[in-house]
């Protein structure tokens, strides 16, 4: 046990040592600086319903949306939502909280998308590097089975993924706080749903949110890891894995007609296409197929990696 | 019966159906260096590969302290400390930092032991620096240093010499002789250079093809068969006395001849040069037979 801690402290001295690590780590950093910046001069932070009269505010508000219906088709379209929210916090006597740092961390949860992308380039090149720069020989002649060196790369992958979350998530936090304030320390927001809108603690629909990302990540992670296992090249994993990361969803968009959609991976990586009365992208999804299937790829993901791993001879590049 | 450090057993490799290594065997005992030598693709680095369980072994095995690699490979490798090819360490970490990684690998290696390899290896000044900026011989010796943490019982050094300069490859040397004295190690070191190595090994193995052509002791010499080297000018004047006056068959090569002939008539032939207004500017015996057999099965001396 203790010797698998000091091989996953290996890699991760290996991760962190190298200057693209911290890049990445800086950029991530950049983005969500630039995020809350652009928040904070572009969106409605819910600033008006701050006073005694942000009833009148409200009523105020959906009176002026109303005529903009009758002259802007494209305003017609989209206002009835916003009139309906605000009839929501009227009827129901909740005023509106102001935009706070934990809004800003439920927003930055689409910031995991960039977290799986970096996960994905750790995961491509911590097999695959030891090949390209031969160290994987001195690696392999320890004694250490080669699963223990396969088991000990892939948690440390998934620790840099749990890492950036972390990461990310508390670095939201921080910058919201400073831009936005921290505001309450439980606060409610409305969501809509199938069934019209409701009241939701914040928090917890951040955690939603950010639970629900871990799923790709892990993935499309898992993914990456399997490729740098079985080709020893690290492009070719990170290219593949951000390729099917990013085009996925256009894929199943063409494919959703088909009988064997539902089968793809990119079809079952969203799981809250079934949350709040959703309906699924795909004909006949359901929340346990989908956990099924993807139950099904990780495990082929991993069977391969080891199998492959443990059993190919190393020789020549 | 002592068991030999390691012990070769009708070891076999084919990939697809190309035999690379067609059943070598042999052992290798503690404290002594065995030289591996043979030209490019005979099979060195193949044979290293399944020495240290890095490839499959399609027939025979590899016994290390009498542990098998193939069925008890933990025990086995644990015994073994290798470089195989390159001593490719993490160019981004530093001398130390790769010492470190490593040593967290195996079980019982102390900081103190972590020094005392560094300074076998005399490596002090250079082992806090980037191994990126290191020049070939400090990556060599890091690798070494690197292979030795354990305390093997067996170290397997490919091609140490290869890419070092004269001076590099005579320091490689004296480490290595140094090395299997102070740490008691078996030393297996492969070359294609014959000549770079012979001086420190104890015994010495030819592969040609995948297969062990020559096996013998260093040292152990035809008096009656030596080849004696002189560097002589006007050579080719030199050359046809020799041949004329002693009947000596004379090879010319990069300025040099060499010819058999006893030991005890040298002292006629040079001293007929001299009287000749031949300069002699070296002379020198080389171990006849070991030369000459790889001379023979190789076809040449040194062969890139
Ligand atoms: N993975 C491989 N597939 C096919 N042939 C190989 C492979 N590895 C080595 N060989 C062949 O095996 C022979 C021995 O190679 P090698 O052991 O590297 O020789 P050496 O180290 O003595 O120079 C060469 O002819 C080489 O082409
Ligand atoms: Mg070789």
């Amino acid at each position: 046990m203790s010797r698998l801690f000091k091989l996953i402290q290996n890699e991760q001295a290996k991760i962190y040592i190298r200057k693209s690590t911290w890049i990445m780590y800086i950029i991530l950093f950049a983005i969500i600086i630039a995020g809350a910046f652009l928040t904070d001069k572009f969106s409605d932070l819910n600033e008006d319903y701050q006073g005694d009269d942000w009833r009148e505010v409200l009523q105020e508000e959906n009176k002026d949306l109303q005529k903009e219906m009758e002259k802007d088709e494209y305003a017609a379209s989209i206002n009835p939502e916003t009139i309906a929210k605000n009839n929501y916090y009227l009827e129901n006597d909740i005023q509106p909280a102001p935009y706070g740092t934990w809004n800003f961390v439920t927003e930055n949860a689409v910031l995991m998308m960039l977290v799986s992308l970096l996960t994905i380039i750790v995961a491509g090149g911590i097999i695959a590097n030891e090949f390209r720069w031969g160290s994987i020989k001195l690696l392999l002649i320890r004694p250490i089975s080669r699963s223990g060196i396969l088991l000990s790369k892939y948690l440390a992958t998934l620790l840099f993924g749990l890492y950036t979350t972390i990461f990310l998530f508390i670095t939201s936090w921080i910058v919201g706080a400073i831009f936005f304030g921290v505001g309450d320390m439980n606060p409610e927001i409305v969501k809509q749903t199938a069934n019209g809108f409701t009241s939701v603690s914040l928090l917890q629909e951040t955690f939603t949110q950010y639970g629900y990302q871990l799923v790709p990540l892990i993935m499309m992670t898992t993914l990456a890891f399997m490729i740098s296992a079985v080709f020893r090249n690290s492009s070719l994993a990170i290219g593949i894995s951000i390729f099917l990361m990013m085009g996925g969803n256009t894929f199943i968009g063409f494919l959703a007609e088909k009988e064997w959609a539902k089968y793809i991976l990119f079809a079952n990586l969203d799981l809250s296409q079934f949350a709040d009365g959703r309906t699924p992208m795909v004909n006949g999804l359901t929340l346990e197929f989908s956990i099924t299937m993807l139950a099904i790829y990780y495990v082929v993901f991993l069977a391969m990696s080891w199998i492959i791993f443990t059993k190919r001879d190393v020789a020549g590049q | 019966m002592t068991v030999a450090a390691m012990e070769l057993v009708n070891l076999k490799k084919s990939i697809g159906n190309k035999d690379i290594i067609k059943g070598l065997s042999f052992s290798i005992n503690r404290g002594e260096v065995f030289g591996f030598i043979g030209p490019n693709g005979a099979g060195k680095t193949t044979t290293i590969r399944m020495m240290v369980g890095l490839i499959n072994i399609s027939e025979g095995d590899v016994l290390i302290q009498g542990h098998s690699i193939k069925k008890d490979f933990k025990q086995a490798v644990r015994e073994v400390g290798a470089i195989v090819e390159n001593p490719e360490m993490y160019p981004f970490m530093t001398g130390w930092q790769n010492l470190k990684h490593y040593a967290r690998m195996m079980p019982g290696v102390t900081e103190e032991r972590m020094l005392k390899v560094v300074k076998l290896m005399g490596m002090e000044k250079a082992i806090k620096e980037k191994v990126g900026k290191y020049s070939l011989g400090m990556r060599q010796r890091l690798g070494i240093a690197q292979a030795l943490l354990h305390k093997p019982s067996i170290l397997i050094l490919d091609e140490p010499t290869n890419g070092l300069d004269p001076a590099g490859i005579r320091e490689m040397r004296a480490h290595i002789r140094h090395l299997a004295r102070e740490e008691n190690v078996a030393v297996i070191v492969s070359s294609h250079l014959l000549s770079e190595i012979e001086q420190m090994c104890d015994r010495i193995g030819v592969i040609k093809n995948g297969e062990m052509v020559t096996l013998q002791q260093v040292g152990a010499q035809d008096n009656d068969n030596l080849v004696h080297q002189l560097t002589v000018t006007p050579i080719t004047k030199a050359k046809q006395f020799i041949q004329e006056e002693f009947a000596l068959q004379v090879v010319e090569q990069d300025g040099i001849l060499s010819f058999h002939c006893k030991k005890e008539q040298m002292p006629a032939v040079i001293k007929s040069l001299v009287e000749n207004n031949c300069s002699i500017y070296e002379a020198n015996v080389v171990n006849g037979t070991l030369e000459d057999q790889f001379f023979e099965l190789i076809g040449e001396n040194t062969i890139e």
